[in-house]
């Protein structure tokens, strides 16, 4: 048998988790061993999912290291992991983030320091099992479970309003996401009727023809859950208290993995499984998030809060991602799924900058700031590029991604790929102005005047960020290759889904007034 | 036939509560004895008995049976049994409570409901049904000089006296009808007049519907719950929360499956109602409540609900989905009220909200493991609750109660909220000036007793395919 990788991932941060238990962690005596633990075990789990990478055939469009079991067969329920090139490099991302979170909470978390780790571990546990899931029941297991360690970070080591955003946090994503596990049981049970047994293996339910009229319902119970955790305007009011409220750790988590899940949801589950309607309801998911992309931006622009600003401009830079998704064409996808591991990269990047500036001065507010150049040229510098690189400047990774979606959107719909242009423009505008106002000029507070530069520790959370945005910038065909094969084959089961199934006269009062998007290709 | 096989799981019971009772009467003033020993002693015998009788299908008198359906419930009732030895020991001596007493009411409540999840006959099950009640009545006035125990006690009585009548009409009109109490032959004559119920059928029904409504509170016969729950001892709450559902449910269950059956078309719609209406009620009234005690009340109104629509979708899917769910909502409803049971101090019944404050720091085990229970309670996975909920669910589903099922999920989401609020005060809210300074060491055995509930809902949540399967084949025994 060879080694289950997959399974490690999920397993071993877990253990992690397990071993912390039994650290006796009395007036945080020993909060540098747990901390310590904490990110040996999540640095090993990056070096794992680095040499999955290395193991990875980028030239098949099939799940990798598939592992299979049996869990609960009397209802057709089984253990299966694997990897393609979708979910591949947000595994790396996962990994990636986790010990940088962790690294950067080393000065800014002092109580429960135990707790603050195993809720990180637990976190990143769940995390890799949702991404590695092939069986939709155990992907719904791990979407909810990761909901829990998640409302504890903010809940526990968050800033003043950290209960009302936690529990806003676990409550909106509840309610989306207990439609979806109706939805869930309803194709099971249509896979029983059809073949005698239920499944919720995703292999077997692609396969399944489902009805138009419940693929409609299907549809809207998945795109909820995953706009809810995208969020697509207008389900994103849990976002900026959610983010704000979290602790550094738990924002660059949030920011960089746990909205990727929605739009992963997006591309694996229910564009694919429900071909019909989603071509029925794209152009719709289409308009609203390029309505999340201008609206993110200009509710960033006024923002007085940096963490805020970096919120809302999350909002705004999903807009853009499952804009692409919804083009439905390679370049649209491709550039969607890019853009999901930079964003990850860069708004990651984003919320540690104003987490160290935060533990320095306690505030956030922009006005606070100014001239911080003079005062510390190191972390300004870090911070000028992965502005640089949020806003998407040739040459650094964000302009990869947006160049193939707004390319994707054109072909599908030129005036929706016009409007979102602007948001690009505009998300120029509330980077550099805030970047400027807190940078730039006289170091107008003299609380600023002696702040210290980047620490030795600091070098290490940022550097690995920066170096990454300009290495996906200038090497985009490393990260774009092993995904390719399995993109083209999510739109090739999504476009002749539709296609059988209109030609089957399935679906005669289907088609969607908008022109459709993917009709183009 | 007259084998009396399928009585020795309660006879072993109830013989361990009257040496209760006979221990307690002969026991010198302040002198210690082991009783509580005694009905662990009871409680084990029964489970071996069970675990005999398993499969034999063996039936005494021809009103008892011990089928495998009643059987899984029994072994529920023991494992009810067993926490609540174990976690009413605090309480007994805080309380300086009549031991033997205590744990004798305890036992032959035990007794009467292993008795009503094996009667086949609806006079045995009324019988069953007094005796668990009025040994809970007077458990839950135990504290003679508490004026909330004496008031609840009282409510409960009344309205639990009221809804026997009710029950025993029910009883007297399928009697008039067919000539018979027993299930089978009610069942085979009304199968036979089944093409247009009489009045007086549907009366018979309606009747006896009240009758579980009332037991199992459901909306609107629920208004005892919450008094009922706060002014008990905690651990006897939990005990009354988790076992008197489980004896209830079974008889209904048995009674409405097999029996009553044929006339599904019409106590269908009634219960689509009743089961909507308390999923709803629980859920949102939780919300309301500062007093964690009557939290729960409602959410295991709420959970009844959830109970209701396993009853009502039992399907070849969701067979089993009663008897798993009653597993696991007792092992995990008797953990959280453990865990009150335990923080409650003799100074303060600890047991509104803000009292929890700072537990999480004071007390991480015992917060811990609340933690847990709650999240099991609330359906989160890797927990019990989460595969429960979702067995219920897709019986539902399967069986086209759509809207049960989209009602069910969404009361969920609200009562995680409630649920959480405990969690917010463990966790995230400072110990106020007004929380206990210190919460009480936890006891030994009632320490391990919550440790093993919270292992049996990892168990549950995370393996539950062996269980699974035993629910599922259990229940067809009866249907």
């Amino acid at each position: 048998m060879p080694f289950p990788i997959l399974t490690s991932l999920i397993a071993l941060p877990a253990a992690g988790a397990l071993l912390l238990l039994l650290v006796r962690d009395a007036d945080e005596r020993n909060a540098a061993l747990v901390r310590n633990i904490a990110l040996v075990v999540s640095v090993l789990v990056f070096g794992e999912t680095l040499l999955m990478w290395a193991r990875f055939d980028p030239a098949s469009a099939d799940f990798q290291f598939v592992e299979r079991h049996a869990w609960i067969p009397a209802f057709g329920i089984s253990y299966i992991v694997g990897v393609d090139g979708i979910s591949l490099l947000l595994l790396v991302l996962t990994g990636f983030l986790t010990p940088i979170a962790l690294l950067s909470s080393w000065d800014s978390v002092h109580t429960k320091t135990r707790a603050f780790c195993i809720f990180v571990l637990l976190l990143e546990s769940a995390m890799m099992g949702v991404f590695v899931s092939i069986d939709l029941f155990l992907f719904y297991v791990f979407w909810d479970a990761m909901l829990v360690p998640m409302y504890f970070l903010i809940g526990i080591w968050g800033y003043d309003r950290r209960i009302y955003a936690a529990v806003k946090f676990i409550l909106y994503t509840m309610a989306g996401s207990v439609l979806m596990l109706l939805a869930i049981l309803g194709l099971a049970y249509l896979h029983s009727t059809a073949t005698g047994a239920y499944s919720f293996d995703l292999m077997r339910l692609y396969d399944l023809e489902v009805p138009p009229h419940l693929q409609l319902w299907f549809f809207l119970a998945f795109a909820l859950a995953f706009a809810i955790k995208v969020p697509l305007f207008p389900f994103h009011t849990w976002l900026p208290d959610a983010h704000v409220e979290a602790p550094t750790a738990g924002s660059v988590i949030l920011a960089g993995v746990l909205l990727k899940m929605g739009t992963y949801g997006l591309i694996r589950f229910a564009f694919p499984l429900f071909p019909l309607a989603a071509r029925f309801f794209a152009p719709g998911l289409a308009v609203l998030a390029v309505v999340g992309i201008v609206y993110g931006a200009l509710v960033a622009m006024v923002q007085p809060d940096m963490k805020k600003l970096v919120a809302y401009s999350s909002v705004s830079h999903l807009g853009l991602v499952v804009l692409g998704i919804c083009a439905m064409n390679t370049q649209g996808v491709q550039g969607a799924v890019y853009q999901m591991l930079n964003h990850g990269v860069s708004t990651g990047g984003l919320f540690l900058i104003v987490g160290m500036l935060s533990d320095r001065r306690h505030t956030r507010l922009i006005a606070e700031y100014g001239g911080l150049k003079k005062v510390m040229p190191h972390l300004v510098a870090a911070f000028l590029i992965i502005t640089l690189s949020s806003i998407g400047l040739p040459g650094l990774n964000g302009f990869v991604g947006e160049f193939l979606i707004l390319l994707g959107a054109f072909r599908a719909d030129p005036r929706l790929a016009a409007i979102a242009a602007t948001g690009v423009v505009l998300s120029a505008t509330y980077m550099l102005w805030m970047f400027q106002r807190v940078n730039y000029g006289p170091v107008s507070n003299e609380k600023n005047a002696g702040l210290t530069d980047l620490r030795p520790r600091e070098w290490l959370v940022i550097g690995p960020i920066v170096a990454m945005t300009i290495l996906m910038g200038v090497l985009p065909n490393l990260f774009l290759r092993p995904m390719e094969p399995s993109v083209e084959r999510v739109l090739n089961r999504y476009h002749q889904g539709a296609q059988t199934e209109i030609r089957a006269g399935l679906a005669p009062n289907l088609e969607s007034p908008i022109p459709n998007p993917g009709a183009r290709r | 036939m007259t084998s009396l096989n399928a009585i020795v799981p309660m006879a072993c019971v109830t013989a361990a509560a009257i040496a209760a009772m006979v221990a307690e009467a002969f026991r010198e003033p302040g002198e210690q004895m082991p009783i509580g020993p005694l009905g662990a002693i009871g409680l084990v015998g029964a489970a071996i008995a069970s675990i005999v009788l398993w499969n034999h299908n063996t039936s005494s008198f021809g009103v008892v049976v011990a089928d495998n359906f009643g059987l899984f419930v029994t072994f529920v009732l023991i494992i009810v049994g067993l926490l609540s030895l174990a976690i009413s020991e605090p309480t007994i001596d805080r309380e300086h409570l009549p031991r033997g007493e205590y744990y004798a009411l305890m036992l032959f409540a035990i007794a009467g409901m292993m008795l009503m999840a094996t009667a086949s006959d609806l006079l045995v099950i009324f019988l069953a049904l007094e005796v668990l009640s009025l040994a809970v009545y007077v458990l839950t006035g135990i504290r003679r000089d508490s004026a909330l125990g004496t008031e609840a006690a009282f409510k409960y009585f009344l309205l639990g006296a009221f809804s026997s009548a009710f029950f025993l009409y029910g009883i007297a009109f399928t009697y008039g009808l067919t000539g018979s109490t027993r299930l089978d032959r009610v069942g085979s004559l009304i199968a036979s007049q089944a093409m247009a119920p009489t009045p007086m059928q549907l009366l018979a029904v309606g009747l006896l519907l009240v009758g579980f409504a009332f037991k199992v509170s459901a909306v609107p016969f629920h208004m005892w719950t919450p008094d009922a729950y706060e002014g008990a001892p905690p651990a006897v709450t939990g005990f009354m929360s988790t076992g008197v559902k489980a004896a209830a449910f079974a008889a209904f269950v048995r009674v409405f499956l097999s029996a009553f059956e044929p006339l599904r078309g019409d106590w269908g719609v009634v219960l689509w109602v009743i089961a909507a209406g308390t999923m709803i009620v629980g859920a949102v009234v939780g919300v309301a409540q500062s007093n964690v005690k009557r939290m729960l009340a409602y959410s295991s109104i709420a959970h009844g609900g959830y109970l209701l629509v396993a009853l009502l979708a039992a399907n070849d899917v969701g067979k089993g989905a009663v008897l798993f769910y009653l597993l696991t909502y007792a092992v995990t409803n008797i953990g959280a009220f453990g865990v009150i049971a335990v923080i409650d101090s003799a100074e303060r019944p600890n047991d509104r909200l803000r009292d929890y404050a700072g537990l999480g720091t004071d007390h991480p085990v015992l917060a811990g493991l609340m933690t847990i229970f709650l999240l099991s309670l609330g359906g989160f996975p890797p927990m019990a609750g989460f595969i429960a909920k979702w067995y219920v669910f897709s019986a539902a589903v399967k069986a086209g109660y759509n809207w049960l099922a989209i009602i069910g999920v969404l009361t969920s989401v609200v009562s995680v909220f409630f649920y959480l609020r405990i969690v917010v005060m463990m966790y995230m809210t400072p110990r106020n000036a007004e929380a206990p300074t210190r919460f009480p060491p936890v006891p030994r055995m009632a320490g391990l007793a919550l440790v093993v509930s919270a292992l049996i809902v990892f168990y549950l949540g995370i393996l539950p395919t062996r269980v699974l399967d035993w629910a599922a084949a259990s229940i067809s025994t009866i249907f």
